[in-house]
């Protein structure tokens, strides 16, 4: 299926870089700066087991940054895409998953951004993240 | 789309390695190994003798950490649901039953369950001074035949 015309200016792929690549570089970058902090969020998600919660801590955030950057300089945009599209639909599972457990904590997400507590803010950021970044991978080549 | 999803994989082991090496040379560094949960000491705990006695005596709250749909399945009679998780969201249903004063018992369930103690702390920090933590809560009770009850409800 074709892509509507002005989903296909190259200028368009310019702004989704940006807005996708930036994203995920401030979160890593705002994660990287206190990754104790970090693991006490994820630690009250209550999904992982308790020993993987540094590892998960100092990992990901770097993830979220090299993808970040990849997205944004090149070359291998539609790769950087695929990876954060990936942990956008991550994250959308486990938000819902906290709200739906009626969880009253930190989203870990962009520091307070949305809010002290998760809400349906931090799902409808990463909604956008995560839709933005599909049109990445789909207007993006190999 | 495989060589992109081939070329991801290879950015998530750059991060990965990054993500090592920066953990090492900063000093915000933490362990990788998430250190093992800080257990309160035997004698913060409540023994079931003095928890049964006080709910006997009618005169202590008992509260329920966990999250409702555990404390649904199944609690202490009478105890109140207090989901730590949520604490700001539902303490303003318990909190009319309090005073500054009350007895408390907070319990949640199994060993590791640190729920009560985070509780505990909540309700300190709240102002109440008389808490009390039984020690693997709802399963040491259930266990002893003591009296329960199921239900969204006290």
């Amino acid at each position: 299926m074709k892509l509507p015309l002005f989903l296909r200016d190259t200028s368009l792929n310019w702004i989704l870089r940006i807005l996708v690549g930036g994203a995920f570089i401030v979160a890593g970058v705002l994660k990287i700066a206190s990754p104790d902090k970090f693991a006490g969020d994820i630690s009250n998600y209550r999904l992982l087991p308790h020993i993987l919660i540094n590892l998960v801590a100092i990992l990901l955030p770097w993830v979220e940054v090299v993808a970040g950057f990849v997205v944004i300089i090149g070359p291998w945009v539609r790769a950087g895409a695929v990876v954060i599209l990936a942990m956008t639909v991550m994250f959308f599972t486990v938000i819902t998953s906290a709200l739906a457990r009626g969880l009253n904590i930190e989203c870990g997400c962009f520091g307070t951004v949305g809010g002290k507590h998760i809400g349906l803010v931090n799902l409808a950021i990463d909604s956008t993240l995560l839709c933005l970044s599909a049109l990445l991978v789909r207007r993006s080549k190999d | 789309m495989r060589k992109s999803v081939e070329r991801g994989l290879i950015i998530i082991l750059a991060g990965i390695v990054l993500g090592t090496v920066g953990n090492l040379a900063s000093p915000r560094g933490i362990s990788f190994i998430t250190p093992p949960k800080q257990i309160p000491k035997a004698e913060e705990y409540l023994s079931l003798e003095k928890a049964k006695s006080f709910w006997e005596s009618g005169t202590s709250v008992f509260l329920d950490a966990r999250e409702p749909e555990d404390y649904k399945a199944g609690h202490i009679g009478n105890a109140l649901n207090l989901p730590v998780m949520a604490f700001e969201k539902h303490f303003g249903e318990v909190a009319p039953m309090l005073t500054p004063e009350s007895k408390i018992v907070v319990y949640c369930d199994r060993t590791e369950c640190e729920l009560s103690h985070q509780l505990a702390s909540q309700l300190k920090q709240t102002g109440y001074t008389n808490i009390h933590m039984l020690f693997n809560g709802w399963t040491a009770w259930r266990e002893a035949g003591l009296p329960t009850a199921q239900g969204s409800t006290p």
